[in-house]
């Protein structure tokens, strides 16, 4: 976002999320709405990651709780279905993983380098439940 | 629709009721408040006036003056024309969000009855807490009378929500010497005086959904200085020549006739006190008094406080030889708040004044014609010496040894 | 420029007086003032209030005055109430007592040589209004002493500034006015 003098803006601690006049946005998806360079969705956080999800929908319930739980609405969700991860936008923090309930868990992080492809290919399998309890007295 | 009110030409009303009544008459749409003495009736008043179907409005109650002054913000970040009353400890409790209103540019319309702020606790008038406002950004008007603290309202809610200014405005009163005052006060009838403040403009309303803002957002270093030099650049361009025009509009509607710096006897006076609130009213008159003695004496009123009319006051005062700036405010560590500005106002001009301070009337401390005539004694020897001969700050008024310093 | 100056006791009215009294002058098209000293704003604590009247508009903010009548509306202040503060020699006295206006200069020797006034508002009020609200009763003496208004114009007036009260209430208070003033000595 350009910084502007201080006259080169408008007044108040305002800021517009939309350049001119928006009509019906609650049933506007994000990546179809004319969001402003005041708005953070114009920005992108995509460097600030080290390790990336990778989603595997194979394992997926749909249980919504990545969706529920990403700070950054990171988690593209449409008609209560999984389908992706925005990648503009997550910082790659990890709790989408950590709040998936799936055995093996339907999102993990990988190296921010690692195709998805392979990632698919070496996903786990289901652990055992003796593990899952070893897991949840942690 | 409100139900209208019929009132007399001239009601016998106290600053209170003046100030309530002129939320009324231009139909506030929230009050969020939380009393307190001697403020309280203004609130009162418009919750009476709501309730009774003489307002369409919004009457909020809130669990301190904090959250009191963040429901005005909300409301007038929400697009309403809003305004609450408040005094001493609850201004001093509002302090904080006082600052926010006037950064979001929101023209909230603040009461302020003027008390003395405690310890020791005290509910009569002095002028503490409108100094203690006079870094928030606000625009502060200041009433010598129950009529003042009526007209000041409708200058306020002009100036404020204009669209070149929006920002928040003061309108203050001294707390029982006005706001439990009876004198007459010549009303408007309703219709003038919705017709002279307006219909509310909404300006980056959160309840326009067409146009999605935030509101009260973060900024740093990055980006707050030329936020607060925005701020600083309206409330010193923008406020003065609208306060102008409306101070004008408002002679034609009503035949009373206000300026930013108010003026008696100033045309050939060799001495003038300088004071706020109702002093202004009573040296007006000891000044009336001495000019019968062929004393040249004269009293400026401060009418606008923020933002400060410095090039007004260094013209009326170019030709003064002695000055008393006379503070209702503890300085606590300084000289009085009108001192320094004077002094400041002063320093580059010509004027070769003498200039001395006088701390007077805190805690509702009575301030006699008597002591208005011995202030200008004090100044008569500073002008025939051509230097001071006091001490620079005096106490009157006060029991005990005299009090004076520097 | 007249000045008066009300003792009370918080509760018994006196700054509902002093500003009704306000209200009726103004409809004669002078300037009035009324205010009053507060204090600890307890009920029943000793109080004062203000009525200032002139031709041209008032001024003067300062809570010093020296008083062309002095109202007392409670009984007992004459004895613990510094109600001759400031007095000038033509201040005129009107005092609330149950006593003769002899007995009661016996009893509060200040009063001697002064032009003193007597009337029972607190038995005119609970006669005529039912409680002790000695106010407007002591409006009723101040017409009858002062010779400020007619009776008709002032009651009328009055009306008008009660008009919030239960008109049962109204009646009540013009009796008790017209009573004090026909009672007063």
């Amino acid at each position: 976002m350009e910084k502007a003098g201080w006259d080169g803006f408008e007044i108040g601690a305002m800021l517009r999320t939309f350049d001119g006049a928006i009509q019906n946005i609650a049933t506007t998806l994000p990546e179809d709405r004319a969001y402003s360079q005041s708005s953070s969705f114009t920005a992108s956080v995509a460097d600030w990651r080290i390790e990336k999800p990778l989603f595997n929908k194979d394992y997926c319930i749909d249980c919504q709780f990545c969706w529920v739980f990403c700070p950054d609405m990171s988690i593209i969700s449409r008609d209560k279905k999984m389908i992706g991860i925005d990648f503009d936008h997550c910082k790659g923090c990890g709790i989408c993983v950590e709040v998936c309930p799936t055995n093996p868990k339907s999102l993990l992080m990988f190296p921010e380098q690692k195709d998805e492809e392979s990632a698919l290919v070496e996903w786990p399998k289901k652990v055992k439940k003796e593990k899952e309890d070893e897991v949840g007295e942690e | 629709m409100a139900d209208t009110m019929e009132l007399r030409d001239i009601e016998v009303w106290d600053g209170n009721m003046a100030a309530a009544q002129a939320l009324r008459q231009v139909q506030v749409d929230v009050v969020a408040a939380y009393p307190i003495t001697p403020s309280t009736p203004i609130v009162e008043g418009y919750a009476t006036y709501k309730a009774n179907g003489y307002v369409d409005g919004e009457f909020v109650m809130v669990e301190s003056e904090h959250a009191a002054m963040s429901g005005c913000i909300g409301a007038a970040a929400a697009g309403g024309r809003v305004a609450t009353a408040t005094s001493s400890q609850g201004f001093a409790l509002m302090v904080e969000t006082l600052y926010s209103a006037s950064g979001m540019r929101l023209p909230i319309i603040l009461n302020v009855v003027n008390r003395a702020i405690g310890a020791p606790l005290n509910v009569n008038g002095d002028h503490s807490d409108m100094y203690m406002g006079r870094d928030s950004g606000w625009i502060q008007l200041d009433a010598y009378n129950p009529q003042h603290a009526y007209d000041l309202n409708f200058i306020a809610f002009k100036v404020a929500e204009d669209h070149d200014v929006r920002l928040p405005a003061m309108v203050h009163q001294d707390g029982f010497m006005t706001s439990h005052t009876a004198q007459g006060v010549h009303t408007l009838t309703d219709e003038a005086a919705y017709g002279f403040v307006g219909e509310f403009q909404p300006m980056n309303d959160m309840l326009d959904l067409d146009h999605p803002v935030t509101h009260g957002v973060q900024t740093e270093e990055d980006w707050h200085f030329e936020h607060k030099a925005r701020q600083q650049h309206a409330l010193m361009t923008a406020v003065i020549p609208k306060i102008e025009a409306a101070f004008a509009e408002f002679e034609k509607l009503s035949g009373r006739k206000y300026n930013l710096v108010e003026t008696h006897q100033m045309e050939d006076a060799e001495m003038a006190v300088i004071c706020m609130g109702t002093s202004v009213e009573t040296a007006m008159e000891v000044v009336d008094e001495l000019r019968a003695q062929g004393i040249k004496a004269g009293v400026v009123g401060i009418r606008v406080f923020r933002p400060w009319p410095l090039e007004q006051l260094a013209e009326v005062l170019k030709n003064v030889k002695a000055i008393g700036t006379l503070d209702r405010s503890s300085p606590h560590g300084t000289v009085g708040m009108l001192y320094n500005e004077i002094a400041g106002t002063l320093f580059n001009c010509d004027t070769k004044a003498v200039l001395n301070n006088y701390i007077y009337g805190l805690g509702g401390r009575d301030l006699t014609k008597a002591h208005v005539v011995g202030i200008f004694n004090d100044l008569k020897a500073n002008v025939d010496a051509g230097k001071l001969t006091t001490p620079l700050q005096q106490y009157i008024g006060l029991r005990g040894p005299k009090l004076s310093f520097f | 420029m007249l000045e008066i100056r009300w003792h009370s006791r918080a509760g018994q009215g006196a700054v509902t007086g002093a500003k009704g009294l306000a209200d009726v002058v103004s409809t004669t098209g002078k300037h009035v003032q009324a205010f009053a000293f507060y204090g600890s704003a307890k009920r029943g604590a000793a109080m004062t209030a203000y009525n200032r009247v002139d031709d041209k508009v008032i001024m003067n903010h300062e809570k010093f005055m020296a008083p062309d009548y002095v109202l007392v509306i409670d009984p007992a202040l004459v004895y613990v109430a510094d109600f001759t503060a400031f007095e000038k020699p033509d201040t005129v006295y009107i005092i609330t007592t149950h006593l003769t206006t002899e007995e009661l200069i016996a009893s509060q020797p200040k009063l001697e040589g002064k032009k003193v006034h007597t009337v029972d508002c607190i038995k005119i009020s609970q006669e005529t209004i039912g409680k002790a609200i000695p106010n407007t009763p002591m409006l009723g003496a101040l017409m009858k002493v002062s010779g400020m208004y007619e009776m008709d114009f002032f009651k009328e007036n009055m009306i008008r500034v009660l008009k919030k009260l239960p008109q049962k209430i109204i009646d009540a208070n013009m009796i008790a006015i017209q009573r004090a003033y026909d009672e007063v000595k």
